[in-house]
């Protein structure tokens, strides 16, 4: 279902309405005058989950942001080349970012939870976008998805503050997928997360993953691993630009990577 | 490996390469005593193989046991994972080898108490190309070298017909004097542990292809 401010058909479609969710053709990203990331060509999957690994600065959060224009919050930050979904370019100039936004939730790093009651953290997104339906039923949906009700359903009102770092993070998911959400990124969800809370976010993505398409930055090659049905590889070439060097299933990255590059860096001989 | 960003795990893996050798060298040297008692009559030479198999049976589980601490303790990806998975077979096969060389010797012993010994036949010729193979599967695996492993998984077919020869002719002797029966069963049981042996040489031979270029393929069919 196409809401009309995206319904802007592009010329070639890609395949973003089939087994593709989104699409990044010939993407760039330029903060200012430096490339952060270049030329990317890359296919998500839809309803899988895939992790964007690669080292410290070669541009996974940059390509993650481009995904739902997130980057043009960014002073100075700028996309060129295409980002189709649904056979849209996302950054088509008649298209609403915010829409895109909503279309494409986020989930960051640090859970990020307003200073307002639990209840209202996750009823907010789907207010603003002028949500007529049973407001504590979306809430319950959703709470019950992220797999946090049995332990908030009784301190609905209290802050959301009030919660462990797993838990905040778990309303950030639920406060994420309350508005419908096609797309959900990720940007390394777990690591500020105990090893269980950990776990419980990865199982939790795989949960969601039945009904969402996931993306999701991770530094713990393990995670990557153990939760992603692909995984993309980035490093940066000698101009410090992230380039994708290997994209592929997740079983055979982890077993059978064709890139040198790749080992070197998944086996942790990283130079 | 361009550094060592895993010195401590690079040794455990080259400690583990050089036990697997050990290991192999070891299993060779009961096919081929094994078969040397036999075909020099040695009975002291067979009964230290047999009683030899105890130290190769507990080097195996030293090994194994080596795999699965990496497994669990460095969560091994992609090259070491394969490594470690296909050290973990060919320690099995090696194993098996060994045993094959202990029951070689065993059988030997038993035939020695037959009151109508028999000819050898192609058992020694069976003998040489199953070690042979063995010698190339541990040199490919030494050197991760894909070719020589390849080979020695082509040279199984020849295993194979040098040991329907051998027992065709083991059975036409029986038949021809069913006083050579007992001895030629024996025989038989001698023949079919070298042909186990060659074909244990193909699976490490996999095993070398696999850890070198993540191919899994059954060529020993
Ligand atoms: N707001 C910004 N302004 C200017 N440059 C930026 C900005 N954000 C990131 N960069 C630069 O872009 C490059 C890629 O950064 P990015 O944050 O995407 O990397 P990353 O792969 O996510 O790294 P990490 O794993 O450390 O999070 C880096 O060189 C970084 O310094
Ligand atoms: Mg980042």
């Amino acid at each position: 279902m196409a809401l009309p401010s995206l319904a802007i058909p592009h010329r070639d479609a890609g395949d973003t309405n089939g087994v593709y969710a989104i699409e990044a053709r010939d993407l760039n990203v330029y903060y200012g005058n430096f490339r952060a990331v270049k030329d990317i060509n890359l296919k998500v999957h839809r309803r899988q989950i895939t992790a964007f690994i690669g080292p410290s600065g070669c541009g996974k959060s940059t390509l993650l942001r481009a995904f739902n224009r997130m980057n043009e919050l960014i002073p100075n930050a700028r996309a060129s080349g295409k980002v189709l979904f649904q056979g849209q370019n996302i950054y088509d100039p008649r298209v609403d970012p915010v829409e895109v936004r909503r279309r494409i939730g986020m989930v960051f790093q640090k859970p990020n939870p307003f200073p307002k009651s639990i209840y209202e953290n996750v009823a907010w997104g789907a207010r603003i976008n002028g949500y007529l339906g049973n407001m504590d039923a979306l809430v319950e949906q959703s709470l019950r998805r992220a797999a946090l009700w049995d332990e908030v359903k009784d301190k609905l009102h209290q802050s959301g503050l009030s919660l462990s770092g797993g838990q905040q993070q778990r309303l950030c998911i639920a406060r994420a997928i309350a508005v419908r959400p096609e797309i959900i990124l990720m940007d390394e969800p777990a690591s500020a997360l105990d090893p269980i809370a950990t776990l419980k976010i990865e199982e939790l993505m795989r949960e969601l993953s039945e009904e969402y398409t996931i993306i999701i930055v991770t530094h713990n090659m393990q995670q990557a691993a153990r939760v992603s049905d692909f995984t993309a590889f980035l490093l940066m070439d000698e101009d410090r630009a992230g380039v994708l060097v290997e994209y592929g299933p997740t079983r055979q990255i982890f077993t059978r990577p064709k890139d040198k590059r790749t080992e070197d860096y998944i086996t942790g001989r990283f130079g | 490996m361009p550094t060592s960003t895993r010195a401590h795990f690079d040794k455990a893996l080259q400690r583990l390469h050089e036990s697997v050798l050990q290991l192999g060298s070891r299993a060779r040297r009961a096919v081929a005593n094994g078969l040397a008692a036999l075909t020099d009559g040695d009975a002291e030479l067979a009964r230290e193989v047999i009683a030899t198999d105890v130290e190769i049976n507990r080097l195996r589980y030293d090994i194994e046991f080596e795999c699965y601490s990496l497994l669990a303790t460095e969560q091994p990806v992609a090259g070491d994972m394969r490594t470690i998975v296909a050290a973990l077979t060919v320690v099995g096969d090696l194993e098996r080898i060994a045993d094959h060389g202990k029951k070689v010797a065993r059988t030997y012993l038993r035939l020695l108490t037959d009151p109508r010994p028999m000819d050898l036949g192609e058992i020694p010729t069976l003998g040489a190309l199953s070690l042979s193979m063995l010698d190339r599967a541990l040199a490919a695996f030494a050197t991760h070298d894909v070719a020589t492993a390849e080979a020695v998984c082509r040279s199984d077919d020849q295993a194979d017909a040098q040991y329907k020869r051998t027992f065709n002719a083991i059975v036409a002797a029986m038949v021809e004097d069913p006083q050579r029966i007992s001895a030629g069963t024996h025989l038989l049981q001698i023949a079919h542990e070298l042909e186990r042996v060659a074909d244990r040489a193909t699976n490490v031979a996999e095993r070398v292809i696999y850890t070198v270029t993540g191919e899994l393929i059954e060529l020993n069919i």
